[in-house]
């Protein structure tokens, strides 16, 4: 339902969705094969260190916990109520959370307002309301925090600590970068799917993730606003770079986000262009940009100008990232316009065949030396205002011990601000190698247009304020 | 007087008997249109009561309660929760396996002379937490048969497959008897969608009452009164309170009670009921295998049946098709006259053989696990081969 605004009462308490101290689970089940049992053998599973409480009115116990009958039965204080339940059941259950004074309430639960039970969602809202008790979904996977420990829904992953809070309105697309997280190293600061977002919507999400001092990155991925203006006006009050992907422009598509989540699409796409655009956000096209971007800028500082350098030992990986820079209008400039002196210079850091045009082919033969003097000297050149680098994986290349000259780099002049982006393309040792720089904030990817998607983007945001 | 119709084929008598018959006997996997499934919006008013009967027991209609048994609805609701909470009784529903689209299948297990205590435990453990039996028995040692469990499924294969190659082959296992479906009759003494007659109505033997009531003190004759009144509603439109279901649930109560009505008074696909737990009395179930001469003709058959149906101290009456026994009947032994219904089975010149042995112990009732002595009391898994193909998931494969 539309909200005019990002509701303080809202945004307060979803610290009680997710870090609360106490959860009900409602549906909860002895059955290790169903959601509700899920729900609290994963938050067992992950270290929530918090109070639990099963909600099942048929059941004794549920993994060693003591089990209610109903919300009204459980006498201690209440944080989060977490329903598992079909939809038939949930109008009562809201009475009860409203009544034992719970903070949030996150519906699981299917089968509202996308299956035609529309006025059935809208009273269950505008009862939380009416109760200000905010309400999260119904119709999501779940949301979490791994800095908190905390996994709560039917989701066997939680994500590595890192910078990005993801606010997914698709379960199965949250589930995708959780599962992921942990195997490439993607960081989360918070994640949650908002399903149909019946009462809570992005905005309260947007405000809350400015305040929390792990997220240093939004990414939002979203199938219908139902309140544009809300969302607007709460990302512009964010100082964190935000990236949206915005499903459903196509004809279908616009059906299947319906079907989905109940997401209603009125307007064009370029309407929804507009409105991202408005609200400072960065729109991308892909999930695996999505996924890149918001590394990028969740790790990296903004790219205050365009004098990029890349020192590559690939001229392959260098044409390509030159082609994909200028296809997304962001040129690169040949070394001796951005800096005459650091053309000399980088020059001792190649063989007689290498080429310091720009990208910097420091040539095949390259040693880990010779890529930390360039990385050094690129960095450290005022007119330079990021870096990319690549590693080819030659046989002489050692892969490993390039990454780690890089973080030493990079670490050395971090002070400077400027964004430093990885390409390894190859084999198991470059996934060992972007790993190991994405533990250390550098992002890293596999291909070139990937790395060269991310400098764009944090050229996009360094340069829109 | 009406000449006896002898059902000759390549006559217009031909098979007319099954006309007789809400549901004809006749083959498995029927899947009809009209039927829906069990979270669909039709089906919501019971979905709603099973979910919240248990705290809340006005979902039932206490005041139709009061008005035929004349005990005060205060009381009702007092005995329901209290019956709920001993596990004396629970809400389930049956659905009509005539047209559901899968067949009910049953088997019978022998154990060989000299199986182990731990072989005997080992198996009946393996079927209670087996998701696929939907029902099941074990018998007391000494009977002519030890399980009598069951399962629906679209598909023989995966049957055979996912449940009974499990231990068919296993060197303590004399035999395994399946035992097809053919009508559904009765069960937890209701009568089900395949009885010729008395829909739905709940039947208790006035002997086997006056002798339950002297058995045991758990529950007194107003508690059998009230689970009477419910399950006995002409219309399943009376069993409920659709206002109380509306005020839970949010949705609305008339809808929910035309769509309820129609699936249960009008296509019979569904039949909600209480079921009376008897093992929380210490009632045990005495079982009748019963096998006809194979040269009986099926009218027959169906006929005999439908006579012993009348019978109203079988709790559970099922039809078996194209197997070694033909029907299974049960009785509470302690408070029922076994002699008499064995002696009335005999009596027929076409029954062969009967098979018997006393059950002590009921696995699940369809897909609600009865097992409170393992924490799992009403713990509802449903499960559907539809799709699958259990023949790949044998062990060793």
């Amino acid at each position: 339902m539309k909200v005019q605004k990002a509701r303080s009462y809202v945004v307060n308490n979803l610290r009680y969705a997710l870090n609360p101290s106490s959860i009900a689970v409602v549906g909860a089940s002895r059955y290790p094969t169903k959601v509700g049992n899920k729900v609290i053998y994963e938050l067992v599973k992950w270290g929530y260190r918090g109070k639990i409480y099963p909600v099942n009115p048929r059941a004794d116990e549920i993994l060693g916990f003591k089990s209610y009958r109903t919300l009204r039965e459980i006498k201690d204080p209440v944080d989060l109520v977490f329903v598992a339940v079909p939809a038939h059941l949930v109008s009562s259950i809201v009475e009860d959370a409203v009544a034992i004074k719970a903070k949030m309430m996150v519906i699981a639960t299917s089968a509202f307002k996308e299956i035609g039970r529309g006025q059935l969602q809208n009273e269950i809202t505008e009862y939380c309301r009416k109760n200000k008790l905010p309400l999260i979904g119904p119709n999501l996977v779940g949301m979490g925090s791994p800095y908190e420990r905390f996994n709560c829904g039917f989701i066997p992953y939680l994500p590595i600590e890192g910078p990005v809070a993801m606010i997914s309105q698709s379960g199965a697309n949250l589930l995708a970068a959780l599962g992921t997280s942990q195997e490439s190293h993607f960081g989360m600061s918070f994640f949650v799917g908002l399903g149909n977002k019946a009462d809570v919507d992005f905005c309260e999400f947007i405000e809350y993730a400015n305040e929390d001092p792990h997220t240093k990155c939004l990414a939002i991925y979203i199938e219908g606003l139902d309140s544009p203006e809300a969302f607007v006006s709460s990302c512009k009050k964010v100082q964190k770079p935000i990236v949206v992907i915005k499903v459903g422009r196509s004809k279908i598509g616009v059906k299947a986000a319906f079907a989905h989540t109940a997401s209603e699409n009125p307007n064009s796409d370029e309407y929804y262009d507009k409105v991202i655009a408005d609200a400072g956000a960065i729109r991308v096209t892909t999930w695996q940009e999505f996924l890149d971007v918001s590394l990028a800028l969740g790790l990296q500082p903004p790219l205050r100008g365009d004098n990029i350098v890349m020192i590559t030992n690939g001229g392959g990986a260098g044409l390509l990232s030159c082609d994909h820079f200028e296809r997304l209008g962001l040129p690169l400039h040949e070394l001796k316009e951005i800096s005459p002196m650091l053309e000399q210079r980088i020059r001792a850091y190649m063989p007689m065949f290498g080429s310091p045009l720009n990208p910097v082919d420091i040539s095949g033969t390259a040693s880990v030396i010779q890529y930390k003097g360039a990385f050094q000297q690129a960095l450290r050149d005022p007119n330079v205002h990021g870096v990319l680098g690549a590693i080819c994986p030659t046989a002489v290349t050692d892969v490993l011990g390039t990454a780690k000259a890089a973080v030493e780099v990079y670490e050395s002049c971090k002070d400077l601000g400027k964004p430093f982006v990885m390409i390894c393309q190859g084999g198991a040792e470059c996934h060992e190698a972007i790993l190991f720089l994405r533990d250390h904030g550098i992002p890293a990817y596999a291909t070139a247009e990937q790395a060269v998607n991310a400098m764009v983007a944090l050229y996009r945001y360094g340069t829109k304020k | 007087m009406e000449k006896q119709k002898q059902y000759r084929i390549g006559t217009s008598e031909q098979q007319a008997y099954l006309d007789d018959y809400n549901f004809a006997p006749r083959g498995y996997g029927f899947l009809e249109p009209g039927v829906v499934s069990t979270d669909s919006n039709e089906f919501v008013a019971f979905n709603v009561a099973k979910s919240f009967y248990q705290v809340y027991p006005e979902v039932f209609n206490l005041a139709y309660v009061e008005k035929v048994t004349g005990i005060k609805q205060a009381d009702v609701k007092k005995r329901l929760l209290k019956m709920y909470r001993e596990h004396e009784m629970m809400l389930v529903f049956n659905p009509a396996v005539s047209i559901m689209g899968f067949g009910l299948y049953y088997w019978i297990v022998k154990l060989k002379k000299g199986a182990t205590k731990e072989q005997r435990e080992s198996l009946t453990k393996w079927f209670q937490d087996n998701d696929q039996i939907c029902t099941g028995y074990m018998m007391e040692e000494g009977g002519d048969f030890d399980y009598f469990n069951g399962n629906h499924m679209r598909n023989l294969d995966n049957l055979i497959a996912g449940v009974l190659d499990k231990f068919k082959n296993q060197d303590f296992i004399e035999y395994v008897h399946l035992c097809p479906i053919r009508r559904c009759v009765r069960e937890s003494h209701v009568n089900q969608f395949d009885s010729k007659k008395d829909y739905r109505r709940y039947l208790w033997d006035e002997e086997q009452m006056r002798n339950v009531l002297k058995f045991q003190k758990k529950m007194d004759k107003d508690d059998f009164a009230i689970i009477d009144a419910l399950n006995n509603t002409k219309s399943i439109g009376d069993m409920f309170d659709f206002d109380v279901l509306a005020k839970l649930s949010g949705l609305d109560a008339k809808e929910m009670k035309d769509n309820l009505c129609r699936l249960v008074d009008k296509d019979h696909s569904t039949i909600p009921m209480i079921y009376f737990n008897y093992m929380a009395l210490g009632l045990k179930l005495h079982f009748f295998a019963v096998t006809l001469f194979q040269n009986t003709p099926t009218f027959r058959s169906e006929q005999i049946l439908d006579e012993l149906c009348e019978e109203e101290a079988f709790s559970n009456i099922f039809d078996i098709g194209d197997a070694h026994h033909n029907y299974v009947l049960t009785a509470y032994e302690d408070i029922t006259d076994l002699d008499r219904l064995r002696k009335k089975i005999l009596g027929y010149g076409e029954v062969t053989e009967v098979l018997e042995a006393t059950s002590p112990r009921q696995f699940r009732r369809w897909t609600c696990r009865l097992d409170a002595q393992n924490g799992y009391w009403e713990e509802c898994v449903f499960t559907d081969d539809v799709l699958l193909d259990r023949t790949t998931e044998k062990e060793g494969k």
